[in-house]
Parts: structure tokens; C-alpha cells; sequence
């Protein structure tokens, strides 16, 4: 079947149940998709998903974020991506990232780089369903010259000040982890969420992951935590531990060991295949087992509570 | 008490956040974020702070792994990324936010994305985020480095990532952005640009430090006034603040270490972090 028999098969056979397994994914995404990534710096992003694309071999990918990290660069180490665009790509106090910096020293990929805001905005504009949205001017910046698909200068009609307008960018998907979603797709935040909410209505499309599904009941509760309404997606992925090993606020926090495992890994071209072979070849399930033993699950929840608000000189 | 050069530099950055304006965490600037922390347990306890997706945060500990966990749990709003950026950054709010640069030149232009030619890259590096809209529309701007060399202080950057045009108060009147200067601050010295027509000059050196040494170590032009001040030094209470409580784990010397002493010093960290959560019980 073709995509859009899928998404249209779980429509109509299961009503508002959009709930898909994550073996599914790659059904959803088809080869040299345009995807929308959720998540940013090294917090949330759908690592369970990247993993799922993977073990596919989906390739020839368009990835499209504001600030990536490992998601990006084990792709591109995967030799599953084509094309970043892009306004970050870093793997922070762990280096550069080594597979998207060797890509893009060898002309392996090809990238957009547009400053951050910018980028945003073209997610924005998409949202909208208009082709541009204008934004202040970018003082010296080179990219607005050397992006012209971009970025272009326009005169407001009314004062005749110079602004940019900044191009529409609509994914063909934006994959997204969140903390629980309904059958019917909408998505519950307790933590962080990037410009999810804003991904999710620029996209034609979206898959969400989820710690966890939850009834409709359980959503109706508490509402005003409900940042995607389900209208807006089309499938349901329940992957516990989903933004492994990247942050998932309240419920863990930073699994800076796999992190520097994989840093390790991915700047040894020795040692790169036997870590892209592993994630290859075993399930989601052996994932979990095998990097988050007893003590790592439980070291890395405790993360999420160790770290202390501060009181200071006289307060 | 004794000061690293990191702790004076944390000082000096801490003392432009105010209740003013929205001071803002920006991408992986540890530094920066110890200032941050410091004013906020200081002179600044209204300063209105935002990092992560948490709005008007309490100051937090310093740390590789629950940094983030700590914003949001003391934060009076939970925003997503183009709620903050669109209303603060592009809305006019932004007080204060540093970047931390690989090159910046006499013009004020900085790179966060290539060292060498853009097509052809002898580095890639991981971009400037919202960096380039940052630099262009907040009242303060801070560019710090870890060393003052010629290698960063360059004469022409390779690549303008972003860089703050006009400076002078009147075009940036009447364009509708905030007024204010751009700082250099480095190891040796606190440089700011705040007009146009003029490049950097020195606005202090810190203590022992020679001008020449600077002027030599910098690839543009600089002036000096005649009687050049020096930098103040942290006193008792910020050493302790920032060593006791804001940053235990030493999070801010990250940008002084070449790339070994770096990866021992992560290693150290996470050994500690580790062992701090393996210690808690079950929440």
C-alpha cells in the first residue's frame, strides 16, 4: 500500500483510533520525504522514531529543524539523509556532531543553513497557508544574500521600511515525541516542547510518538495541557523512552553516558559500524533492554528531579 | 579569596541583567548562563529569565543533565520556542543574551557556522540558532571567548552568521530596535562597540593584564582612553554563590579546555552527576 492508503485504511477501518506500532513507521514516510522534526538542543526529539526509520533504511531524507543534535547527525551517519535544513546541529559539551560535520566537509549532503528565527517563521507561514511572513531585517548577516530561496528584501507597504520575507516551508511530515496522546491524536505536554505545537500545523502530514496512549478521559482531565488536538494528526506510535537517549522533562533527563557513547562511536570510523549495525538489527524492545538496565532507568529519572532550584543572597 | 578568569568574566556579564528587559538562555553558553544564575541571586532577583520553554524561571544549579528539568520546574509559564522567540526576541523585550562565537571582527559581524570557505568548509560548526535575529534586536549583546587570540579576533570573519547593523542609537531609534552596545569579553579584557562610525574600543583590562598584550592578541583595530580602568574582581559572596550553588560541577570553565582536558573533565562531571542521582530515592 501507498501512504496515503494507509493513513486513509486507519482512518476509515478504526474511526478516531489513529493508533499505529512503531514497525509501521516507515509505511507513513515514504523515501525522500520532507520531515519536520520536533524536539531541540538535546531535548526531545524522536529519537524512537529515528531509530524506527533506521532499521527501515528509509532514506534519501530531507530533515528540516531549528536546532538538531543527535537526531540529525545519526541519520546522516546512517547514510539515510540527503539534504538539512537547518539553523543548529550540535551535540553541545559532547563536540561537534562527527557524521553531519564530515557530510558537510565533503560535500556528502547538501544544506540549508537559515538563521533560527527565521526558520521558525517558515514554519510559521506554513502554518498559515500563505507563502511568506515578513520578519525584521538581519543586520549583517550573510544568509539573507546567500539563501535568495529564503529570504528576500520587501518594503513595508505602509511606513516603506525594509523587512525580509521568509518562505513557507511545509514538511511532507512532522515526526514528534510527546508525553501522552489520546487514540484520536491529541498530544499532552508536562514538559518541554521545542515549536512542536507550531510543527504540527505547518506539515501535511504528522506522526506523533508518545510515552505513553492514554484514554480520551484521561486528556479531558487537564486540557490546558493538550498542545496538538487530534485533528491535526494522523497517526499514534505509543515508544516508552521515546526521546532516548535525549531528554523527555518530567520523565528523565539527559542519558549523558549513551550520549558520550555515541559521540565516541560516530567519531571512530572504526568503531561506527558495529554501533549503526546494533541499532540495525535489534527491536525497540532489545533497544530499552539493552542501554536502559535497572540502575541507567532509574539514574536517569532521578535526573530529572536531581538538578535544584536556587534561593539567594537575602531572598 | 582567589578568582578564576572564568568566575571574573561570569561577574562582568552578570552586572548588565536587570529587571529592565528579558535576559534569555541562549544555545549552550554555560558561561553565560552562571551570569545569569548570579544576578538572579544578587543585585537582579526580578530580572524576568526565560531557558529552555520555561518562562520567568527561578535561578538553577548548573549541570550536563537536569539543567533543563530544574527551568521548567521553577518556571511561572511554559512556553513553546516561537511563543518566547516571537514576543521577546523579535517583540522588543530581549534585555540581555551572549554568544559565543567562534571569529568576531572589528565590525562587530561574528560566526557560529564555518571556519574557511562556506561552500568548502575546513569546519563545520554547529550554526548560530536565533543568533543572527538575537544579535540584531536585543538592547544588550555579549560575545565572550574562552582565549584572546588573533584566531578568534580576526580581522574579516569567515562567514557572517549574524552581527548587529546599525549600532549608533539614532538608525536603531528610528528602525524601532533597542539601543544599546555590543561587548567583547575575553580572558584579558572587556572590549565594546557602541556606534558605527567607531570599531571596538577597550573598555577595561583585567587585573595584570597589559595593553599591549591585547592590542597584539587582536586582529583589528582597537582604542583605549587615555586612563583604561580595570575590571572589577568577584568578591567573596559571588565566589561562593557561583562555586557553592550556582555551578558545583564547574559547568562555566567548559569553554576554557582544549578538546582532552575537556573530555576528562565530562567524564568527571557525569561521574559526579551519577552518583548524586544513583543517591536519591525513588521519587
Amino acid at each position: 500500500m501507498g501512504t496515503d492508503e494507509v493513513v486513509n485504511a486507519v482512518r476509515s477501518s478504526r474511526g478516531v483510533n489513529k493508533v499505529v506500532a512503531l514497525e509501521q513507521l516507515g509505511e507513513l514516510v515514504p523515501s525522500g520525504s520532507l520531515i519536520g522534526l520536533g524536539g531541540a538542543w538535546l531535548s526531545n526529539h524522536p529519537m524512537a522514531a529515528m531509530r524506527q526509520l533506521l532499521r527501515d533504511g528509509v532514506g534519501d531524507l530531507h530533515l528540516a529543524e531549528t536546532m538538531g543534535s543527535m537526531d540529525i547527525d545519526m541519520m546522516v551517519g546512517a547514510g539515510l539523509v540527503s539534504k538539512v535544513t537547518f539553523s543548529m546541529v550540535s551535540l553541545e559539551a559532547f563536540g561537534l556532531p562527527p557524521h553531519f560535520r564530515r557530510a558537510v566537509q565533503g560535500g556528502a549532503i547538501e544544506i540549508t543553513e537559515l538563521s533560527g528565527l527565521a526558520l521558525n517563521t517558515a514554519f510559521e507561514a506554513a502554518s498559515r497557508n500563505i507563502p511568506f511572513l515578513p520578519m525584521a531585517s538581519l543586520g549583517l548577516s550573510e544568509f539573507p544574500a546567500r539563501q535568495p530561496e529564503w529570504y528576500a528584501k520587501i518594503d513595508d507597504p505602509f511606513t516603506g521600511i525594509d523587512l525580509l520575507a521568509i518562505k513557507a516551508l511545509v514538511p511532507d511530515v512532522a515526526i514528534l515525541h510527546v508525553r501522552r496522546a489520546s487514540p484520536a491524536g491529541d498530544c499532552q505536554y508536562d514538559g518541554p516542547m521545542a515549536i512542536d505545537p507550531e510543527m504540527s500545523r505547518s506539515a501535511k502530514r504528522v506522526v506523533v510518538t508518545c510515552e505513553e496512549i492514554v484514554s480520551a478521559d484521561v486528556i479531558q482531565a487537564c486540557p490546558q495541557m493538550t498542545k496538538i488536538p487530534g485533528f491535526l494528526v494522523d497517526a499514534v506510535i505509543e515508544a516508552p523512552f521515546g526521546a532516548h537517549p535525549l531528554t523527555h522533562v518530567p520523565l528523565y533527563g539527559l542519558d549523558a553516558w549513551e550520549l558520550r557513547d555515541y559521540a565516541a562511536s560516530a567519531a571512530d570510523p572504526e568503531a561506527w559500524p558495529t554501533y549503526l549495525n546494533r541499532l540495525r538489527t535489534e527491536s525497540e524492545d532489545q533497544y530499552r533492554e539493552r542501554v536502559l538496565p535497572p540502575d541507567r532507568r532509574r539514574v536517569i529519572r532521578n535526573l530529572a528531579r536531581a538538578g535544584k532550584t536556587l534561593s539567594g543572597v537575602g531572598q | 579569596m582567589n578568582y578564576r578568569i572564568d568566575e571574573l568574566m561570569i561577574c562582568r556579564i552578570a552586572r548588565e541583567v536587570d529587571a529592565s528587559g528579558v535576559t534569555v538562555l541562549g544555545s549552550f553558553t554555560p558561561l553565560a548562563y552562571a551570569s545569569y544564575m548570579l544576578a538572579k541571586l544578587t543585585h537582579a532577583p526580578d530580572a524576568p529569565l526565560i531557558g529552555y520553554n520555561a518562562i520567568g524561571m527561578s535561578p538553577i544549579e548548573l549541570s550536563l543533565t537536569s539543567a533543563e528539568a530544574a527551568a521548567y520546574r521553577g518556571a511561572a509559564a511554559h512556553w513553546t520556542f516561537i511563543e518566547n522567540t516571537q514576543s521577546v526576541h523579535l517583540g522588543g523585550r530581549g534585555l540581555v543574551e551572549c554568544v559565543s562565537p567562534a571569529q568576531m571582527d572589528g565590525t562587530g559581524a561574528f560566526n557560529t557556522s564555518v571556519i574557511g570557505p562556506y561552500d568548502h568548509p575546513k569546519v563545520r560548526l554547529p550554526g548560530g540558532t536565533g543568533s543572527p535575529e538575537v544579535v540584531q534586536n536585543y538592547e544588550k549583546i555579549i560575545a565572550y571567548f574562552g582565549s584572546h587570540s588573533t584566531r578568534g579576533l580576526v580581522d574579516k570573519v569567515d562567514f557572517a552568521t549574524g552581527g548587529r547593523f546599525p549600532v549608533s542609537p539614532e538608525p536603531r531609534r528610528r528602525r524601532n530596535l533597542l539601543v544599546g552596545p555590543v561587548w567583547i569579553i575575553t580572558p584579558l579584557a572587556v572590549l565594546i562597540k557602541d556606534t558605527d562610525e567607531a570599531g571596538f574600543r577597550i573598555e577595561s583590562l583585567h587585573p595584570g593584564v597589559e595593553l599591549e598584550t591585547v592590542v597584539s592578541n587582536t586582529g583589528f583595530p582597537l582604542t583605549a582612553p587615555d586612563e583604561i580602568p580595570e575590571t572589577t574582581v568577584p568578591t567573596e559572596t559571588q565566589l561562593q554563590l557561583l562555586r557553592e550553588q550556582i555551578d558545583p560541577f564547574g559547568t562555566s570553565q567548559f569553554d576554557f579546555l582544549d578538546a582532552r582536558a575537556r573530555a576528562e573533565y565530562i567524564d568527571d562531571i557525569m561521574g559526579r552527576e551519577w552518583a548524586r542521582a544513583a543517591a536519591m530515592p525513588d521519587g
